[in-house]
């Protein structure tokens, strides 16, 4: 175990008072643009850069990337009180985590949060503390048609679900891969669905779509319905802190599930948003309350949580091992690297010993003092929950336009933030599912793009998605994850699931 | 008050109109496969397709007196209306004054005016939170983080 005398060695480097402190002062700064709508990691990150440049490399990295946690755990916190979530990843998180805070338990659905997703960033760094090399092949064999297939199978674990109505959801869907398509194609460069206006050439922000449908069109409901916030008892719940995050090991199926999906789609190119919704869906399909998701159930916080956090850790590896930011806020670090003096790629393991196991180590220390800040913050955040509707209102509406506003300067966002709320009210009102055309509009793009490129390179063949072992293998899973509901409903249907039923439906698979 | 029927036949309209809007635009792109591969039309092209013809079958199914749909005839109630109405104007209102009076001012009066004329705080308290609130936002935004919000053209107008 030769890397478990490096990760014993990084620690004696990342447990100094100075770098906890440091710690602190990260995960502090990160809760803080975590919370604020239209902050996110990568401002936290870039303004903080000029302040590392002074100091050891060692030292830097572990303060932005303490910002980073901290940044990631606040996101959670606008998911689950207000119905907003701050980044893609944790749009998953509002689907039970709201109903359950606006039921009275928000201290619940924090503390659930924050010690699941504390989980999944646990089993992210072991991961890349016994895996590096090996997982950094795994990302190079990811071409176009390894990441289409890789989308496609999250897609195909979260729309299936059923539930509203089947037109419904197709219409939904196919609203969102259109938003997604507007602007800028990426692959032949121009300009589509503009509608007439210039300013759409930048594409719509999925903050943008997101705040108008969950912030304004979910405080239209709540109005409509004369929703008062339940009367929470006023004594700060700090029992019940510890109470849920003791209830947790009792959902240790789906806790290990939900990290395995996290770690697989971190390395995977997937991301973390891919993994947050995957992990739902597949929650939702396979727990045994799977019919009460969407009402506050404890799984439906859990899943999307650790999953994101299982991601988003372990999608730091690749930018660390072979020079490819996996998102923003690595993007932004790496260009700290480089000002640090430092190469990243695969030398850095050999020539900066120091610096990487500094930073691995740091990472399992950075999460512990992140989800102990965190936890502390709960009942303030929980208090939130006790102001006045009308008051609290007007505040989200600030939050939203101000979040939309800032995501690129554009007083254009702000209009059509508030145009996607009245959207968001109707399909609310009308049973619409919202999810799937939130998924379309944040992965949309991506997965549109990934097929073209891959039907590029086999010049119009679907044969290219069957090619190798691993292509195969992620698009099958994926067809049958979208077929199994309909097998399920056979099965019901003939009363007794006869195996036939199940074997023919395979054979299709192998065969489309 | 708004009936169901009403209500989805008005979004079934709009998601319809949108698949239109999309199909058309979309042509401009060119579908089809050319030496470049597929272009850049047809995926929203079908996308809009799809759209089209789900909203028409919505848009039956809603006009259709079908059985699930008579046990709620009505959606929105006068009184739900009416409280729609109450947060959605002022904030419509709101959004609509910023290019004039900029973030800052456009917020404090949107809270002013939402607490204090209904009667839901003292004028006292409803003007403490609005300036709070426009404080709060300068300071985190143009100060801590750095990001301009619009300062309005009344504000350009005196040269801040």
């Amino acid at each position: 175990m030769d890397n478990l005398g490096e990760l014993l060695h990084g620690f004696t480097i990342a447990v100094t008072v100075p770098h906890l402190a440091l710690m602190v002062v990260g995960v502090l700064l990160g809760i803080l643009v975590g919370v604020l709508p239209g902050l996110g990691a990568p401002n936290g990150v870039s303004l903080l850069l000029p302040l590392t440049f002074g100091m050891q490399p060692v030292s830097a990295i572990i303060l932005l990337s303490s910002m980073y946690w901290g940044a990631l755990f606040g996101g959670s916190v606008t998911s689950i009180l207000f119905n907003i979530p701050g980044e893609p990843s944790s749009v998953a998180t509002t689907f039970d985590g709201y109903p359950m805070a606006r039921d009275g338990r928000p201290t619940t659905a924090l503390a659930t949060a924050f010690g699941s997703a504390a989980f999944g960033a646990l089993v992210g760094v072991i991961l890349i503390t016994f895996l590096a090399s090996w997982v950094a092949q795994v990302a190079l064999a990811f071409g176009p048609a390894e990441y289409f297939a890789v989308y496609f199978l999250a897609f195909a674990s979260f729309v299936g679900m059923g539930g509203a109505a089947p037109i419904k959801t197709v219409v939904a869907l196919a609203i969102g891969f259109a938003i997604a398509a507007i602007g800028i194609d990426t692959v032949s460069g121009s300009v589509r669905l503009t509608m007439g206006i210039d300013e759409l050439v930048k594409g719509v922000n999925f903050v943008v779509a997101v705040m108008g449908l969950f912030g304004i069109g979910e405080l239209l409901v709540a109005v409509e319905e004369e929703f008062h916030a339940r009367a929470v008892s006023s004594k700060i719940e700090w029992r019940e802190v510890f109470r849920a995050i003791g209830r947790l090991p009792r959902h240790s199926v789906a806790l290990l599930r939900s990290a395995a999906i996290g770690c697989w789609m971190g390395i995977t190119p997937g991301g973390p948003t891919a993994a947050s919704f995957m992990s739902y869906g597949i929650a939702r399909r396979f727990s045994r309350r799977g019919r009460y998701f969407g009402t506050g159930e404890v799984e439906g916080i859990i899943s999307p949580e650790t999953a994101d956090h299982a991601a988003g850790t372990s999608a730091l590896l690749p930018m660390l091992s072979l020079g490819i930011p996996g998102s923003a806020t690595a993007a932004v670090m790496m260009g700290g690297l480089m000002i640090w003096g430092l190469n990243p790629g695969p030398m850095l393991f050999v020539d900066q010993k120091d610096f990487v196991w500094g930073l691995i180590a740091s990472m399992y220390v950075g999460n512990i003092v992140a989800v102990v800040l965190v936890l502390l913050t709960v009942p303030v955040f929980a208090a939130l929950m006790r102001i006045p509707f009308v008051i609290i209102a007007p505040l989200i509406v600030i939050i939203c336009v101000v979040g939309a506003y800032s995501v690129s300067n554009s007083y254009l966002d702000v209009v059509m933030m508030l145009g996607f709320g009245i959207v968001g009210y109707l399909f609310k009102k009308l049973f619409y599912p919202l999810a799937p055309l939130v998924l379309a509009i944040v992965i949309g793009d991506k997965a549109e793009d990934a097929f073209r490129q891959s039907m590029l390179m086999s010049k119009g063949s679907l044969g290219i998605f069957f090619a190798n072992k691993l292509v195969t293998s992620l698009v099958v899973g994926g067809i049958a994850l979208l077929l199994l509901p309909l097998v399920l409903q056979l099965a019901r249907l003939f009363r007794k699931p006869e195996p036939p039923t199940t074997e023919t439906t395979s054979q299709e698979k192998v065969i489309i | 008050m708004i009936s169901r029927r009403a209500l989805e036949l008005a979004t079934a309209v709009l998601t319809g109109s949108f698949g239109v809007a999309v199909v058309v635009q979309s042509l401009d792109n060119g579908i089809g496969w050319s030496s470049a591969g597929v272009d850049s039309g047809t995926f929203p092209f079908v996308i809009g397709l799809v759209i089209v013809l789900g909203s028409l079958y919505n848009l039956v199914r809603g006009v259709l007196p079908a059985t699930s749909l008579a046990s709620v005839p009505i959606a929105i109630t006068q009184i739900e209306l009416r409280r729609l109405a109450g947060l959605f104007v002022p904030a419509a209102i709101f959004v609509a004054a910023i290019p004039l009076l900029g973030m800052y001012l456009a917020s404090a009066l949107y809270i002013f005016a939402v607490l204090a004329v209904p009667r839901h705080q003292s004028l006292l308290r409803s003007l403490a939170m609005a300036a709070a609130t426009a404080l709060a936002l300068y300071v985190v935004f143009e100060r801590m983080f750095q990001v301009s919000l619009p300062h309005g053209a009344l504000a350009a107008a005196f040269g801040f």
